[in-house]
């Protein structure tokens, strides 16, 4: 019953949190180049305006219609299996960090089919440019997730987490410090950052994440925008907690679940800031120098697990 | 006492630095090389039966293996000396005159690297010493300064340098192999002697990491394939007696390294190993040498093609590595290191009178420059293996003993190869020496030919008495057994 | 050897590991030849480290010197080449960078497989690490054959050797004194002659871009 309300608030917070941490970083943001900023809730009376509206659709075709909901669904369901509350609430099998990324990765795809059947050129291109990348990145993003899983010998999330907290020796050890250095890469270009993807901008030259959801509208243009938010919100809560898994509640009591689930939020938002300052001072990428970064970050991760392994 | 006079290189180094370029110099660079030569004569009769000596608290340790060594670099150095003053011309002054004493002192320290590598009874200590080979020899192989030179250097100093980090690698790990030795005898070391005696306990696998990288390493110095490409840009740039110094001796001063090496591999791992790489790197030089000495048109590229060639022919033997395989491939080295540096000072005469080496521009030599031509021919017949050189004989009993070891497939190979050799480098010579022509107004100097006819004579004596030779040529194989 | 000792031999092993492979990734030569001198510093971190537990006094003078040299001499000389044209860059490797960086994952995981038996020999966090050390060496190969850049040669010729002196490190706590001076200062040496080297080509040359030695060939 526990683990049941704990998965669900872990999907409010994750809502909510994904939407406030993107308005928090375009106000980073926004103070860093010495602008004021929307407020930091924008994002979220954005996507509150949008849900009471119709949604235009320009085509018939039935894949434009279900497209934001399985971005959300996917994002969704992901948010209740990582442990960013505590690790000894359910059987650990379940929250498999393979079915975790997978998750993620129906979402990155749904929306790269959207972008297609808009059957417009920016859809189309920026389709071609997320599943490029993504090519890259979800192998990354395994691997990384491998090399944190590799001193528990589980791929299981709650119990990689569990014996990190049992064995805090293991977060200085090289190969944790290099998978987590791989997963901050990953992450940064999943969520589609600087320097890899600028999410202010419309210039079609640059854009990726952007071109793909230009078509939408009303409740599909909310949906979508929530599930980018979610997105953000669930893989910096996933970096924090596998980078320093400190403050996670190991029981089931109520009070110590409420307080793992703050600290996660907090590390999230450490990472969140500290992102957004780096991208305020760090010029994006041209698109041919991502796949390098990519493959660097692929390539940490890798030294991540043989380190790992070897020194075990 | 004899292990006195190999510090004469050193010594005359010094010398050279005081002393201006010019006949005197060159005269102290002949005579430090000669005194190698006779403490190299002189360790040859105290060890030829299977004494050994040793200096400096067992540091230096010098059996017949080391003396046939010492023999040859003395002979090889003496002959490239001599021609110091046909290389470095009318030095003047300025910064002709800086480089020329650049180069006299260079090839010393070359030479003295060399016998520090031969004499040395630690691993280590001969790894160190052939690096310094190669550093001493960059700088001589560029000392022309031209375009190619730097090029043909820059290579050779990156590509040995690299073979040279894989030979520590391995030296790293025999190290830590003998470090953690079994059956109760423990001891950490390097000096090859004592590696022999702890081999039987070495762990066989690390061993053979280590060995492998040691013999790869090691062997792109010798310019044995895949790792061979340095050497044919290099030998060609360098001014002729340093190609003759390099390829006459560097070579198979690797080569000892890896003679070394595979003594102790034999005990640890069993003669197979060793072997096996041999034979593979053996073959592979040959057939690069044939394939590029049929259509060679640079005379100087040619005969480092025939130094691949030799030196495939050698690591054949010492893969079958018997007793009788070990001296004939000695013979062998001994009788290369004569005919190349004579054919590699010949071709420098070549340059020095034609102002080309390339094959097709040069015509009958033989009857415009008679000496020089005839010099030439002796040489070319001799590295082609005919009687009554040396290396006929020496060939003849190196395929008999690969045969008699079980390798009588790869001599066939070899054979085949050899021939295809042979065929590219007569053809060659009949290019550049036969046909008509008049008698060349200008003419190379007696003086700078009498040591080749010198050398000459000596592989052929070689070639049909082995002795004063035999002795120690069988002691030195019987010291690797 | 105590616990954080070992956790600080771990880091500065994987450390040189890591830089090898960034070597790959960086374009710029003088950002290539400060990845070196890092690579250096972390080299004598586990030297001297190893040398501070084990209470080895060779060891410690080893460390020294490689200060000095690797993190010291060695970069200096590199960096006053690099300096001489500012903003030079690797044109285009001949393998392009990120096929470059997968394959630097494929030979580090060979380097594992070879350095197996090194552990099976002697159980010990270090021998266990030494891997790492031949993965630097491979890494360092990788970087010299695909760099047309003559600095970038040479960066890769002193990877294979901070690979190799790491293995030396984690295996036997340094191979006798005299072998280490004499490999050190070989060291120094060969990077003397290459940027006497590098000075002569640019003086007769104008460039030290190796696209331009091509004229020797068969």
């Amino acid at each position: 019953m526990t683990a049941v309300a704990v998965a669900l608030v872990q999907v409010l917070v994750v809502a909510l949190g994904g939407l406030l941490l993107t308005g928090l970083m375009a106000k980073v943001r926004a103070r860093a180049e010495g602008r004021v900023g929307a407020p930091v809730t924008q994002p979220l009376r954005d996507v509150a305006k949008w849900l009471g509206r119709e949604s235009p659709r320009a085509t018939a075709g039935t894949a434009l219609a279900i497209v934001p909901t399985v971005v959300v669904a996917t994002t969704a369901l992901a948010a209740t299996l990582v442990p960013l509350a505590g690790v000894g609430l359910v059987d650990a099998t379940g929250a498999d960090a393979l079915v975790v990324v997978f998750l993620l990765l129906t979402g990155s795809l749904a929306l790269a089919v959207g972008g297609l059947a808009t059957a417009t050129a920016f859809g189309g291109m920026g389709a071609s440019r997320a599943m490029t990348l993504s090519a890259l990145a979800e192998p990354a993003l395994l691997v990384a997730v491998a090399a944190f899983a590799v001193p528990a010998g589980s791929l299981s999330l709650p119990a990689m987490l569990g014996h990190a907290l049992d064995q805090p020796l293991t977060m200085v050890s090289p190969s944790h410090v290099l998978a987590a250095l791989a997963l901050l890469v990953v992450v940064v270009a999943e969520t589609g950052r600087m320097p890899v993807d600028n999410p202010s901008t419309h210039l079609e030259l640059t854009m990726i994440h952007e071109a793909m959801t230009l078509e939408y509208g009303g409740r599909d243009q909310a949906l979508v925008s929530l599930g980018a938010a979610m997105r953000l919100g669930l893989l910096l809560g996933m970096l924090g907690v596998l980078t320093v898994p400190w403050g996670l509640a190991t029981s089931a009591a109520p009070l110590a679940l409420l307080g793992g689930l703050a600290l996660s939020a907090l590390k999230a938002t450490v990472l969140a800031v500290v992102i957004a300052l780096a991208e305020v001072h760090s010029a994006k990428l041209r698109l041919f120098r991502v796949p390098e970064l990519l493959a660097a970050a692929f390539v940490l991760a890798a030294l991540a697990i043989v380190v790992g392994v070897v020194a075990r | 006492m004899a292990l006195a006079l190999l510090l004469a290189p050193l010594l005359a180094a010094l010398v050279l630095a005081i002393v201006a370029p010019g006949p005197r110099a060159t005269a102290t660079s002949v005579a430090a090389s000669g005194l190698v030569l006779a403490g190299g004569v002189a360790l040859g009769a105290r060890t030829a039966h299977g004494h050994v000596v040793q200096a400096l608290g067992g540091a230096v340790r010098v059996d017949a293996l080391s003396a046939v060594m010492v023999i040859v670099i003395g002979t090889v150095a003496t002959l490239a000396t001599a021609a110091t003053g046909r290389v470095l011309g009318d030095v003047g002054a300025g910064p002709a005159r800086r480089r020329a004493r650049e180069y006299a002192i260079l090839v010393q320290v070359f030479v003295a690297a060399m016998l520090g590598a031969v004499v040395a009874a630690n691993l280590g200590v001969v790894w160190v010493m052939v690096e310094a080979t190669t550093i001493a020899t960059t700088f001589l192989v560029g000392h022309q300064r031209t375009r190619r030179a730097i090029e043909a250097s820059w290579k050779y100093a990156v590509l040995c340098s690299v073979g040279i980090a894989l030979a520590f690698a391995g030296l790293v790990l025999v190290y830590f192999a003998s470090a953690h030795a079994g059956g109760g005898l423990r001891g950490a070391t390097l000096d090859w002697s004592g590696l022999r005696a702890l081999a039987p306990h070495l762990d066989p696998r690390v061993t053979r990491l280590g060995i492998a990288l040691l013999t790869l390493g090691f062997g792109t110095k010798v310019g044995l394939a895949p790792l061979q490409s340095w050497l044919p840009d290099a030998h060609s740039q360098a001014p002729a007696p340093v190609s003759a110094l390099m390829s006459g001796v560097l070579l198979t001063v690797a080569l000892y390294a890896i003679l070394r090496v595979k003594a102790i591999a034999d005990v640890a791992l069993g003669p197979g190993f060793v072997r096996g790489l041999l034979v593979v790197l053996g073959l592979a030089s040959l057939a690069v040498a044939a394939l590029m000495v049929i259509a060679q048109r640079d005379l100087k590229r040619l005969l480092a093609y025939s130094s691949i060639e030799h030196m495939g022919l050698i690591a054949l033997a010492v893969a079958a590595g018997t007793p009788l395989a070990l001296a004939a491939a000695l013979l062998h080295v001994v009788g290369h290191g004569l005919v190349k540096s004579v054919l590699f000072l010949g071709a420098g005469e070549v340059h020095h009178a034609e102002a080309t080496t390339t094959i097709a521009d040069i015509r009958a030599l033989l009857r415009r420059r008679a000496a020089l031509g005839g010099v030439l021919a002796a040489g070319l017949v001799a590295l082609a293996g005919l009687p009554p050189f040396s290396l006929f004989a020496s060939e003849v009993a190196m395929f008999r003993a690969e045969i008699g070891a079980g390798l009588g497939w790869a001599a066939g190979v070899a054979l085949a190869l050899l021939v295809v050799v042979s065929t590219g480098l007569l053809r060659a010579g009949r290019q550049v020496l036969l046909g008509p022509g008049e008698r060349a107004a200008d003419r190379v100097p007696r003086r700078a030919l009498a040591p080749l006819v010198a050398a000459l004579g000596a592989s052929a004596v070689l070639g049909v008495v082995a002795w004063p030779l035999a002795t120690l040529l069988h002691g030195a194989a019987g010291a690797l057994a | 050897m105590s616990g954080l000792a070992g956790a600080l031999v771990d880091l500065a092993a994987v450390a040189v590991l890591v830089i090898g492979v960034a070597g790959l990734w960086r374009r710029d030569l003088r950002a290539l030849v400060g990845l070196l001198r890092v690579q250096g510093l972390a080299l004598a971190l586990v030297a001297a480290t190893t040398a501070a537990s084990e209470h080895d006094l060779g060891l410690g003078v080893t460390a020294a010197l490689v200060v000095v040299v690797k993190a010291g001499v060695v970069p200096t000389l590199l960096v006053r080449v690099a300096r001489r044209d500012p903003g030079a860059r690797e044109a285009a490797p001949l393998i392009n960078v990120p096929s470059s960086l997968v394959l630097a994952a494929a030979l580090v995981g060979l380097a594992v497989v070879v350095g197996a038996p090194l552990h099976a020999l002697a159980p010990g966090r270090a021998a266990a690490l030494a891997p790492l050390g031949l993965a630097t060496v491979l890494v360092g190969y990788l970087l010299l054959v695909t760099r047309r850049r003559a600095l970038s040669q040479v960066v890769g010729l002193l990877v294979i050797d901070n690979g190799v002196a790491l293995t030396t490190f984690l295996l036997t706590a340094g191979v006798p004194l005299i072998v280490e001076l004499g490999g050190t200062l070989d060291v120094l040496l060969v990077v003397v002659v290459l940027r006497a080297l590098l000075g002569t080509m640019r003086a007769h040359l104008g460039d030290v871009s190796l696209d331009q030695l091509r004229e020797l060939h068969d």
